[in-house]
């Protein structure tokens, strides 16, 4: 008795030691997740919501992409195009294009449509809108040769061009429907995708379906998805408790990240990660006492951001201190140097007193009055606002809480008559060129809503673009942060997000990434049964 | 003898009702339990929101993040929140923005809507078929879709929630008042005041309003509690009252749904005030109009 | 009574020009418009005002305001309601599966109302003053005090933690799978009839206590044939017909006006709509839509008042 116990043991533990990765793929099923948001047109160029990434993305595919099981998120890798070159001195870069891609309507995919597709991303004719145009100001010229090569010509090097390549965004369309009409795609979908388009019932949802002519023979795994559009987080969650949903891809709370597993335990599986998004404080530099820095500095030192983030952490969809980069990435600044900047010190106390005589230096009365403009977004802009309005009560600065609707939010900012705002950013890869772009002198980039000129900013900026030794452009990239957040405090920067994925275990294939615009194609995700 | 003004208003007086009123409170109490329930709901929401600074044991904006989450016992006798701010104290400040939203909406919309629906019957023929339009324009629309025009308009915030509860209520109280005034606009003593010479404003104002008192009063006391409820949805869906302000409708926003499990007290205990607050108000009302519609009265 | 009729439509015209003009100009009041909330909406990193300005003049905003209403109210003579500024689809394409479930929503939620009015507000007519009276008003205003977003919160999730499951996601018309659509709106409709039952019940009331008034029923409670009397004469059916009119008025406010409702049972209904379009500043949608509740509206009142001359003529001569 007790040698088959034994024995029984030791086939158990042969069982369990077998890594759950050593299953392979299978085929079939149909994918369910909720998506909050409805897009307003299929085209990926033009609009900015995730709410088209996650319902679309899968019916095309792009020039290159981030490689999805890479939980950094930061190496392109190819997808269309199968291999490339660049010139030495930087400024050509040739792909070589896949042979065999088809469109859904059986038709072959070649460069031109590759050529076509970037012309309108780039030089789009009068009245086609491309909402990224500005990000591939680099560009001199797109140019297809024959039919399996592409080729960008540039007008300086630059380092983050291949990341640019691997956007989400930049549908391959077809070049001959492009010809004919070039707003087709706003309300249609012809892509290379691994999915092919269904139906899309306004409203409620889109639905699509295996390809089978795909390039990447074998995939997709799945036989169809099913995007259903939620607006309300409670019913997104009570989907996937309920097994109804398997996944949302963008983001649940911690609070229902706990409630999921407490509900289904192992029939849940969690992905988290920080994510590239982060809420910045802008400071409108026009509006006395704003201009002046001791004021700015007081303002972000008043912030205990090291205890925020462990209590924010628990209730909303924040958690890292960082600077200007996703802490954790390659070029992110470790935390030892970090907590030297303003804001970042680890003595809390100190750093209060600090903010309380630079305010009297500036002249300021005790309860001095400022209004924070914030937008209607429950999370994490309210639990943001409620813990900075109770640090800067904590310094003596009495705070008005402005909050303005979600969409007429930065019409109102862009005017120009808020004080102190809440400003955000969302990138899809975690790259400094993409992420510092926003705090360059408003001059250079009008979103920047802080309305101040900081040349010596924007030198660093340009340094750091042209960098091609990556200990070199660290170095600037620290330069460029210290002035911005800790020497000058133009813009302070709140928690990095946090992003937490509770799933169905059903769900394999699947790799989290810092984006949630990222790894949306399906292509990869199977499920188990 | 003469017809003087003096004369005019005795037997006006003599026309109009006679009240005392703390026999009438009493009376009402004793013939109208559910009423006299709603009435000390009532009084004692009003004395919490009045006394609210002596009574709430803590500062309803402080932070405790050592304290999140932490369940109904001493120190926190309804738990705390998210944020660790002390329930408690939250909903004693909250009976406050409850009472101020309500009683400013109800009295904005009953002032316009009453003055309105009197002048509209007083003067008649034309400018009454005009205003009956405009107010009809007013009444097509929802009650939500109106007040999330004004609040878009406006923005959010305390004060435009009021104005933004208030616009709705005014066709509701005119059309009301408007009726009644109607019925009130065709007795003998009205006629006995124009011919008196008295001006218009002083007719309305002395003679006609005092009677639609009664209609007004109610329509006041219901749309109070629905003022409540109003500024209760428009918070939930992001356009009312803003942190860190403490209201009941803003406290069973975004987190106490999550919580609802974990920390049910977020939600419980702000949901009950309201239903209780609105209840109040609706059993005060209900009984009001019955002991003030003569149809009804028990003889 | 041609004439009555003849005089209650004309005078609805006026009214929907008014309700026209003033969500036309209410929107336009609004700060921010559909260009911004669409390019701006997520921050504009690399945006352009001059692409702006020509999706602007794509839409017609650029144009006189006078020029763009009487432009609307051309097309809707024309029976076309526009093209949404948000999607640039028809109209009429997005409302169509919205306006479904609304009004289906609508009248299952008015059906429970009124059963549950008439039986309650009888109930307690019958035995005013005891506590079957207490009763049934306490129950009848519970349900009109508590947030209707509370009730439809605590409903789900008992519904998900005591019975593990959960009413469908996506809305099937009823002539295509009538189970699946009743599994999906029996709730918020019991939700709100609930809610609404209130009026009703008030009113049930307080008719069926005049009734009870009338000489003749008293005479026959006296002499304990009152039960017969009151089921058979007509004197029941004076005392509903109130309680329906009043119900059917509140009726034409459940099309649009269930946002709370909406979003909590997440359903894809006229009142999301109207939030959405309100915060997306789709004009031509919201304005179509406040027309569309509007009409509705006004033409329940205008059946209402027909069908309450049609039984008292002396309405007619006023």
């Amino acid at each position: 008795m007790r040698r088959l116990a034994r024995l029984l043991a030791l086939a158990a533990g042969a069982v369990l030691a077998f890594p759950a990765t050593a299953q392979a793929p299978r085929s079939g099923g149909e994918l369910v997740f909720p998506v909050p948001s409805e897009p307003p047109s299929y085209d990926g160029h033009r609009e900015e919501t995730f709410g088209l990434i996650h319902p679309l993305a899968p019916f095309y595919n792009t020039l290159l992409r981030v490689d999805p099981n890479d939980p950094g998120g930061t190496k392109p890798v190819p997808s269309i195009a199968e291999s490339w070159t660049v010139s030495p001195d930087g400024l050509t870069y040739t792909f070589k294009i896949r042979s065999g891609v088809k469109f859904h309507d059986g038709s072959a995919m070649t460069s031109k449509d590759v050529k076509a597709t970037y012309d309108k991303i780039i030089f789009p004719p009068a009245g086609v809108g491309s909402t990224r145009k500005g990000a591939y100001a680099v560009v001199a010229a797109v140019e297809a040769p024959d039919p399996v090569t592409v080729v960008f010509k540039l007008k300086w090097p630059s380092a983050s061009f291949l990341a640019g390549l691997a956007s989400p965004w930049n549908f391959i369309y077809k070049a001959d429907i492009l010809a004919k009409d070039m707003h087709w795609y706003e309300k249609n979908i012809m892509g290379t995708g691994p999915f092919t388009f269904v139906e899309h019932v306004k409203g409620s949802h889109v639905v699509g379906k295996k390809f089978p002519g795909y390039w990447d023979k074998g995939k997709p795994y799945l036989d169809g998805y099913r995007a259903i559009f939620m607006r309300d987080s409670a019913a997104q969650v009570a989907a996937v408790r309920g097994e109804r949903a398997h996944i949302q891809f963008r983001s649940f709370t911690p609070k229902d990240r706990d409630n999921l597993k407490a509900a289904l335990g192992d029939k849940i599986t969690v992905q988290e990660s920080p994510w590239d998004c982060i809420l910045m404080v802008g400071i409108n530099h026009q509006k006395k006492p704003f201009d002046d820095k001791r004021v700015r500095r007081a303002l972000t030192l008043a912030l205990d951001r090291h205890t925020g983030s462990k209590a924010l952490s628990q209730i909303a969809i924040v958690k890292s201190v960082a600077g200007v980069q996703v802490p954790g990435t390659p070029f992110a600044t470790p935390p030892e140097e970090l907590n030297k900047l303003a804001g970042y010190w680890t003595d809390a106390a100190k750093s209060r007193a600090e903010a309380k005589r630079l305010l009297k230096e500036a002249g300021l009365p005790e309860g001095f009055s400022f209004t924070f403009s914030n937008r209607g977004i429950p999370m994490p802009y309210e639990p943001l606002a409620v813990w900075m309005i109770d640090q800067w009560r904590q310094v003596g600065l009495d705070v008005k809480h402005n909050v303005i609707e979600s969409r007429a939010y930065f019409g109102v900012i862009r005017k120009g008559d808020a004080e102190v705002f809440m400003d955000f950013q969302c990138g899809y890869i975690v790259e400094p060129d993409l992420d510092m772009y926003k705090f360059l002198s408003t001059e250079r980039n009008p979103a920047n809503y802080g309305r101040y000129e900081d040349p010596v900013l924007d030198d660093l900026y340009d340094k750091q673009s042209r960098a091609t030794n990556p200990e070199e452009r660290k170095k600037l990239i620290r330069q460029f942060e210290k002035r911005l957040l800790d020497e000058e405090a133009h813009y302070l920067m709140t928690l990095q997000w946090h992003r937490i994925i509770p799933h169905s275990s059903k769900v394999k294939g699947w790799t989290i990434t810092p984006s949630h615009y990222l790894n949306n194609t399906l292509d990869n995700v199977w499920l188990t049964e | 003898m003469a017809v003087t003004p003096h004369t005019v208003d005795e037997l006006t007086r003599a026309a109009e009702p006679r009240s005392g009123w703390i026999a009438a409170v009493a009376k009402f109490a004793r013939e109208r339990p559910l009423g006299a329930i709603g009435g000390v709901i009532i009084l004692v929401m009003v004395v919490v929101a009045a006394t609210a600074g002596f009574l709430a044991p803590e500062d309803p904006l402080a932070t405790d993040y050592a304290a999140m989450l932490s369940a109904p016992g001493p120190g926190h006798w309804l738990g705390t929140d998210a944020f660790g701010r002390d329930v408690l104290s939250r909903m004693i400040y909250g009976s406050r923005t409850a009472l101020m939203v309500g009683l400013g909406a109800s009295l904005i919309g009953a002032t316009f809507g009453g003055v309105i629906g009197v002048a509209s019957a007083y003067f008649g023929g034309r400018a009454d078929l005009l205003v009956q339009r405009v107010m009809d324009v007013f009444f097509a629309f929802p009650v939500i879709i109106l007040a999330l025009a004004v609040v878009s308009i406006l923005g959010t915030g305390v004060g435009n929630v009021i104005l933004a509860i208030a616009v709705p209520m005014v066709p509701r109280c005119a059309r009301v008042v408007r009726a009644s005034a109607l019925s009130v606009r065709e007795m003998p003593y009205v006629d006995a005041a124009r011919a008196a010479g008295y001006g218009h404003r002083r007719i309305i104002l002395r003679h006609m309003l005092p009677n639609v008192m009664a209609p007004l009063l109610i329509m006041a006391t219901a749309f109070l509690g629905e003022a409540i409820l109003l500024e209760a949805s428009l918070s939930f869906l992001g356009l009312g009252v803003t942190e860190p302000t403490a209201a009941w409708g803003l406290m069973l926003r975004g987190a106490a749904v999550e919580f609802a499990e974990s920390a049910p007290w977020m939600a419980v205990f702000p949901g009950l005030a309201i239903s209780l607050a609105v209840f109040g108000f609706n059993l005060f009302g209900d009984s009001l109009r019955d002991a003030l519609d003569p149809r009804l009265r028990t003889q | 009574m041609a004439y009555y009729i003849l005089k209650r439509l004309l005078a609805i015209i006026p009214t929907l020009l008014g309700v026209a003009v003033l969500i036309f100009l209410l929107l336009r009041v609004v700060p921010g418009d559909v260009v911004e909330a669409r390019y701006m909406g997520e921050g504009g990193q690399f945006q352009s005002q001059d692409l702006m300005q020509i999706e602007r003049k794509k839409l017609g905003l650029d144009q006189p305001l006078w020029k763009q209403f009487t432009g609307w109210m051309w097309g809707i003579l024309h029976l076309d309601f526009g093209l949404s500024m948000w999607t640039g689809a028809p109209i009429t394409e997005e409302i169509q599966l919205r306006f479904a479930l609304s009004l289906q929503l609508a009248l299952m939620a008015s059906t429970v109302a009124v059963l549950l009015a008439i039986p309650l507000g009888i109930l307690a007519a019958l035995k005013q003053d005891t506590w079957v009276d207490y009763a049934v008003r306490v129950f009848s205003i519970a349900g009109l005090a508590m947030p209707s977003f509370w009730l439809g919160i605590l409903m789900i999730l008992s519904m998900l933690i005591f019975f593990k499951w959960l009413p469908p996601m996506v809305f099937t018309p009823l002539w295509v799978n009538p189970w699946e659509n009743l599994a999906q709106l029996i709730w918020p409709a019991l939700a709100v009839g609930y809610r609404y039952s209130a009026v009703g019940t008030r009113m049930m009331r307080s008719t069926m206590l005049e009734v009870l008034r009338e000489d003749y029923i008293r005479t026959a409670r006296a002499k304990g044939l009152w039960l017969k009397l009151i089921l058979t004469r007509h004197a029941l059916k004076n005392a509903i017909l109130p309680v329906l009119t009043i119900m059917s008025l509140e009726f034409a406010f459940l099309l649009g006006g269930l946002v709370v409702t909406e979003q909590v049972f997440n359903l894809n209904g006229l009142g999301m709509l109207f939030v959405e379009g309100i915060a997306r500043r789709d004009y031509t949608l919201i304005q179509a839509l406040v027309m569309l509740v509007a009409s509705a509206f006004l033409f329940v009142n205008f059946f209402v008042d027909i069908a309450y001359a049609w039984l008292d003529p002396r309405i007619r001569y006023r």
